[in-house]
């Protein structure tokens, strides 16, 4: 392909000093896009025309007055279950071939003021469900380290694209793992924030209480700068925090000597033991945190298992409430996978569901206490790299117990970061996970992390 | 161990579900009946009457004026 992907942060910078065009940045991506994309299926909706027009409108607007922010002119890509005014908003299902939404998402109206430039609508599984589905209006996104494998869902379209070079971010959601997995997967970086600190306003619910919104980017750095545009009270969403926003991008490059780090060892090396390559990327990372100064602490939680049955029983039945009606007129209308889990929630009686989220207060005071003296805890984002895309279960979500759903159960910031290559070359990662609204620390650890490895400088060949 | 669910009991609760099935979605649903109930299971420990959920509703300053 053409010439080497700027990071945000990169192209800011060069946009500024008028280097860069946002119009020439754009038709990189674009180029990438048709090279790409017919394999890929990153996009479910390219909106090429648009992109151009936004391209010249900041170039313009920059030319005169500089750009007014880090992602003024930016290409960016976002899920196609964010409300778009005017663009067709699917959620990849046969019931919304025709939906286009009269207003945008809270997260969407965000990054437009910001200045960004609207590639298109991105690939997810049925109303973000994980995925991967066959029968869906359009295909899965496939992996660009490999395209027999699997993105891991359901933000696939957002970690596909990034990975590839065709946009330089893009919005992610995350029920049990849908940014952090595909960040993982396609060896780029996702960050779950705090639930409540980015609104959920204007994007289809999956499980109303576990749902968060957050940026995927190739770097921590990117999800810093996409999280300061992100990040704010929204009285259009209930769960919104009306707190104080942190400077995310101020505390990168600080250093983390000193700082806690406690290891779940237990959750990755016994509940559920991952791949070599994936306890590597983990050792390594450990090994480079220590390093860096940073102290390294145990930490001992209740099992994974139980933080993914409580995590599951819930999601399970938050979001059969959510598409009920539909699932009792039009339940064949849905694919097969999003079917399933709606008939799930048949099983589930609402004791067993208020049973689940009274084991969820107890989890989420038992990670409160265990980081009570430590800035960041650390485990897998998966168990290892990423599967065939023909080989994933159907009934994944009864096989192993998932890494990710612990901090949706909790509410807490998560973030993956790659931490290296496995087996066939393809990306593995760590996931680190901060206290309440500390999005900052955690990203200042990863970038740390970023710039003391060499695996930010490698991209997929297809890119 | 999970009790399994007889035919009656699994026709009554998808019917109160209001869900049609066809009879291979019925036989695929059954064979994780098993899995739910584990979960379930899993979701109980002793903790009494008076352990509180999650999601408690708070008054916020906004529902006051």
């Amino acid at each position: 392909m053409s010439a080497a992907i700027p990071t945000i942060a990169e192209a800011a910078r060069q946009i500024a000093a008028k280097e860069l065009s946002p119009v020439e940045l754009t038709k990189a991506c674009l180029e990438r896009v048709h090279a790409l994309d017919g394999e890929l299926h990153a996009f479910v909706h390219l909106t090429e025309e648009r992109a151009l027009a936004e391209a010249r409108a900041a170039e313009t607007a920059i030319m005169a007055n500089g750009p007014s922010g880090p992602l003024h002119g930016i290409p960016i890509g976002l899920k196609d279950i964010v409300d778009t005014k005017g663009i067709p908003t699917t959620c990849q299902s046969k019931l919304l071939q025709d939906n286009i939404p009269d207003s945008d998402a809270t997260c969407a109206e965000k990054l437009a003021a910001a200045g960004t430039v609207l590639m298109g609508k991105l690939t997810t599984h049925e109303f973000a469900d994980g995925g991967p589905s066959f029968d869906l209006p359009q295909p899965p996104a496939r992996n660009p380290w490999n395209t027999d494998h699997f993105t891991a869902g359901s933000s696939s379209g957002t970690g596909a694209g990034v990975a590839a070079g065709m946009i330089l971010c893009g919005i992610g959601t995350d029920t049990g793992g849908s940014i952090r997995g595909p960040a993982a997967l396609c060896g780029i970086a996702g960050l779950k924030p705090t639930y409540g600190l980015v609104s959920r306003a204007g994007v289809a619910p999956a499980a109303f209480s576990l749902d968060h919104i957050g940026p995927m980017a190739w770097n921590a750095e990117d999800c810093a700068i996409m999280l300061q545009a992100l990040a704010g009270h929204d009285p259009r969403d209930p769960a919104s925090a009306d707190r104080p926003i942190q400077d995310y991008t101020a505390a990168l490059g600080g250093g983390i000597k000193g700082l806690k780090i406690g290891i779940i060892h237990h959750f990755h090396e016994t509940d559920r033991k991952v791949s070599d390559g994936t306890q590597h990327g983990i050792n390594a990372a450990i090994a480079t945190f220590r390093g860096l100064g940073a102290e390294i602490r145990e930490v001992q939680l209740s099992p994974l298992q139980d933080w993914h049955a409580c995590g599951s029983l819930i999601s399970i039945v938050e979001r059969a409430t959510a598409y009920e009606e539909w699932a009792r007129t039009r339940l064949h209308d849905f694919g097969e996978r999003m079917r399933t889990r709606l008939m799930l929630g048949t099983f589930v009686s609402g004791v067993d569901y208020v049973q689940a989220v009274r084991r969820r207060r107890e989890l989420r005071d038992e990670l409160k206490a265990a980081m009570a003296d430590l800035d960041v805890v650390l485990t897998a984002v998966f168990a290892a790299e990423a599967p065939k895309i023909d080989d994933v279960p159907q009934w994944d979500v009864f096989h192993e117990p998932g890494f990710m759903m612990p901090f949706n159960v909790a509410g807490y910031p998560a973030m993956s970061v790659c931490s290296g290559f496995g087996a066939g070359g393809l990306p593995v990662a760590i996931q680190l996970v901060g206290k309440p609204f500390q999005e900052a620390t955690v990203l200042r650890i990863a970038d740390a992390f970023e710039k003391a490895t060499p695996f930010r400088n490698r991209r997929p060949t297809a890119a | 161990m999970p009790i399994p669910i007889n035919d009656a009991a699994f026709e009554y609760l998808l019917a109160r579900a209001g869900l049609t099935l066809t009879d291979a979605e019925k036989a695929e649903l059954k064979t994780v009946c098993d899995g739910i109930t584990e979960m379930a299971q899993r979701v109980r420990k002793p903790r009494g009457r008076m352990a509180e959920p999650a999601l408690t509703y708070g008054f916020a300053e906004e529902d006051l004026s």
